[in-house]
């Protein structure tokens, strides 16, 4: 099979798999999932989220697996394959990808930060550090919590705004330089590396949720989380936002769209069978996300409860402190009923207490849901500054962190490499060992942008623009591609060639008819959902405040906002319109040259 | 008998005096709250008369420390506007005259003076025994010359290095190790890798895609 042979591949179907498992496994699950499912009904959520696994989810992975296995080639090279005038197809996928690459690797430098800040007698983002004349704590971190202080000031030593920009983190720097030089570890040597590494982080991340599920349903408080979380809403399921968040989830969190799949399945052998591996890896992705979320409402429920009775014993103490009662007549059970008596009985002192009185109640701690970074760099860290034996948990969270990070940037670095190093010009002068560093070291120079002080502003322009709007176009172009373009029956031949059977009716209906028609309905509700957002917004931290505050885009970075939908986006009709001209300039050139060796 | 007199309503009025100095929201005297339970939980001791004989002397010896003069005793401290709470006012009165109160600045300094031992001689904290005006020094930050992160950071990229090193030497070596071989043999004959070996000429075909294999799928 000529040069073909020569492709590396994986040594067994189950590193193909665990690389699948551990590419779409990663940190959505652990902090988009929680909170869709607080967001739109607990329990009730699982209805929807499980309809379009089946709809679109499935049918979609299934879809991007074959095409990888059967042109064995990356995404570049795959889409030509299937139609040249959609070869812009796998280019888009590879700038989408490319913006991943920048700007996810981020976040597993954050969590190294905290990681190696973890191995401290007192966690740092526990206790406020005092200010110079050691009178009181620092002020920012005492109108803000320790943690948001520790995570906005001194991880992130985050500017104002987005226009105010500043000088690079070291520390920051240095650990996205350890977070990328792992990165060209685990793909140095291509997929005979990448398939050990797999073994690992797409196991381990497993063990440490058991041992947290463990830690975290013994946790005081745990049940009133899980509770709230499960209890479900049912009235939920008629709002529409529930179901489109849930077909976005499942269209993100399997990774779709970004030509990782296409690469690792080109690293099969021929006669794969895909098909039941797409069903496990999707299975399992979902279970995951479920299983993550428990872990997650178990901690919330923990912190929650912490809070509400830290809230119980300020105002206890106010109480007796105010009213010089005897410590033991109130206790955090009678404190609301104090409230009352006292209230009756010495309204006028009681009345003197005015604003210092707080409202403690257990929802709304519970209601304060968070998702993304905040999650899971400030909500749990305050969690498991908590917890008994903090530098352990923290630890082990941090690490099964960097796992999940770790193996989707896997996924998302094979993207761009394997179309890269498909095309003949680039393999011609470089092995792979030069064009993987390459690629890390240009990220990396790239991805420093990230780390200086308003990075984290550009970062959530990245993750909210980069890669969302331009994946469902390419999705949506892939499956019309393959359904009307090339045809479903040569897709099935080319199925039946593979595997030995034939596609079945749920296959071809899904593929043909629903999720074209899902993933039409989602583009159209993403474009009107941001011409009526109106001018897009971010969070801004304002250090007098010690909370963030909604801000406008300014201007220049509205036009980059625009140029990164554009510029994947654009790939495929210009690189259809390149393709055309090309292959009519061909064929006039070839009648030309027909025409002189007949005069000839 | 005048002086008998006067001996008599000095007794009388002291302590009636001793009430006019020390009053709550006296200007020179000070608010101590004391937690007993949420300090000693079980073992709390009860605050009675001893007790506040107790915390009169402490006084007393904190103003002498801080004044460093043995003239101060159990009756330069007053207190007052006892509660169930376990919180009162004091007030300390100059030995020289019973009634001259020792300004706010001075009992400030002698109590931060002997804070700590003040602490200790109830089982207390900073936390648990507080005098309400008198903010408690914070521990000193411990700042080590190398932050511990940069260390466990310096073990984590040291071994990382290592390991990619230690990979591209390896590969390295089996590359050049091949190649001797294939020189010395002149044609590896284990090399599979490459088909469309024949005769010892390599044939540099294409991949034919519309090549199916469908040998194996024929019922014969």
């Amino acid at each position: 099979m000529g040069k073909d042979a020569a492709r590396p591949e994986w040594d067994n179907p189950m590193q193909f798999v665990l690389a699948c498992v551990s590419y779409a496994v990663g940190l959505g699950n652990v902090w988009r999932f929680p909170y869709l499912c607080q967001m739109h009904g607990g329990g009730g959520f699982l209805i929807p989220y499980m309809l379009m696994l089946v709809l679109l989810g499935v049918p979609l992975f299934y879809m991007e697996l074959a095409i990888g296995q059967k042109m064995r080639l990356g995404s570049i090279g795959a889409w030509r394959a299937i139609s040249p005038y959609l070869g812009g197809v796998g280019l888009a996928s590879v700038v989408t990808s490319m913006y991943l690459c920048l700007y996810y690797n981020v976040i597993n430098a954050w969590s190294f930060w905290y990681l190696f800040h973890s191995f401290q007698s007192v966690l740092p983002w526990a206790e406020c550090p005092v200010n110079s004349n050691l009178t009181s704590p620092v002020e920012e971190c005492e109108r803000a919590t320790p943690t948001q202080y520790f995570f906005y000031r001194e991880t992130l030593d985050i500017s104002g705004s987005i226009e105010e920009n500043g000088g690079i983190h070291m520390g920051q720097a240095l650990c996205l330089l350890l977070a990328w030089i792992i990165v060209y570890l685990f793909i140095v040597k291509g997929v005979k590396s990448t398939g050990k590494v797999v073994y690992f982080t797409a196991t381990f991340p497993y063990l440490v949720l058991i041992i947290y599920l463990i830690r975290g349903v013994t946790l005081h408080g745990a049940i009133n989380g899980m509770k709230y979380m499960f209890t479900p809403k049912m009235e939920q399921l008629a709002n529409p936002t529930t179901w489109i968040n849930a077909a976005t989830q499942i269209f993100f969190s399997l990774g779709l769209g970004f030509g990782s799949l296409i690469a690792f399945a080109s690293y099969n052998q021929y006669n794969n069978n895909f098909e039941k591996q797409a069903i496990i890896v999707s299975m399992v992705n979902s279970s995951t996300s479920i299983f993550a979320s428990i872990v997650t409402f178990s901690i919330y429920g923990f912190k929650a409860t912490f809070n509400y009775e830290s809230c119980l014993e300020r105002v206890r103490l106010l109480l007796l402190n105010t009213f010089d009662l005897a410590e033991d007549t109130i206790s955090l059970e009678n404190v609301n009923h104090w409230i009352a008596e006292l209230n009756r009985t010495h309204p006028d002192q009681f009345a003197s207490l005015g604003g210092r009185l707080e409202t403690c109640d257990l929802e709304a701690e519970l209601d304060t849901a968070v998702e993304g970074t905040g999650l899971a760099f400030i909500v749990y860290s305050e969690a498991i500054k908590n917890m008994p034996v903090s530098q352990l948990w923290s630890v082990l969270y941090f690490i099964m962190l960097l796992l999940l990070g770790m193996g989707s940037m896997l996924g998302n670095v094979i993207a761009v490499i394997t179309p890269l190093s498909d095309l003949k010009f680039i393999s011609r002068y470089m092995s792979t060992k030069t064009l993987n560093g390459l690629v890390c070291l240009f990220c990396l120079l790239l991805g420093l942008g990230f780390t200086t002080r308003s990075g984290n502003y550009w970062f959530t322009m990245f993750n909210d623009y980069g890669a969302t709007f331009s994946l469902l176009f390419i999705v949506l172009i892939e499956v019309i591609t393959v359904c009307y373009i090339y045809g479903i029956k040569r897709f099935e031949k080319d199925v039946e060639d593979m595997l030995g059977h034939r596609l079945n009716w749920y296959w071809k209906i899904m593929l043909a008819g629903v999720s074209p028609i899902l993933l039409i309905a989602l583009f159209i509700f993403y474009i009107v959902n941001y011409i009526q957002g109106g001018t897009p917004t971010y969070q801004a931290w304002n250090k007098e405040l010690g909370k963030s505050v909604v801000t406008e885009y300014p201007p220049y970075a509205q036009a980059f906002i625009g140029l990164l939908l554009a510029s994947s986006v654009c790939c495929i009709p210009l690189s259809t319109l390149y393709t055309y001209c090309k292959k009519r300039n061909l064929a006039s050139g070839k009648r030309e040259r027909t025409v002189s060796t007949v005069s000839a | 008998m005048l002086v008998w007199i006067l001996f008599l309503l000095c007794q009388v009025g002291a302590p009636a005096l001793a009430q006019d100095l020390c009053q709550r929201d006296a200007p020179n005297g000070y608010k101590v709250r004391i937690s007993l339970k949420t300090a000693l939980g079980e073992d709390a001791y009860e605050w009675n008369q001893s007790e506040i004989f107790f915390f009169r002397a402490t006084m007393a010896f904190a103003m002498r420390r801080h004044f460093q003069i043995e003239t101060y005793n159990v009756d330069n401290i007053i207190l007052c506007v006892q509660t169930s709470r376990v919180s009162f006012w004091f007030v300390v009165t100059s030995p020289d005259n019973a009634t001259m109160l020792i300004p706010k600045a001075e009992v400030e300094k002698a109590v931060r003076i002997s804070r700590h031992r003040i602490n200790n001689a109830f089982l207390l904290s900073d936390r648990t025994l507080e005098f309400l005006g008198i903010h408690p020094t914070l521990a000193v930050p411990v700042n080590p010359d190398t932050p511990p992160w940069l260390i466990v950071f310096g073990v984590v990229i040291g071994a990382v290095c290592a390991g990619i090193i230690a990979l591209l030497v390896s590969s390295l070596l089996q590359k050049r190790r091949k190649e001797k071989g294939m020189t010395e043999d002149g044609q590896d004959e284990e090399d599979m890798q490459v088909k469309g070996v024949e005769n010892g000429i390599n044939l540099d075909g294409t991949y034919n895609r519309g090549f199916t294999d469908n040998d194996r799928f024929t019922k014969l």
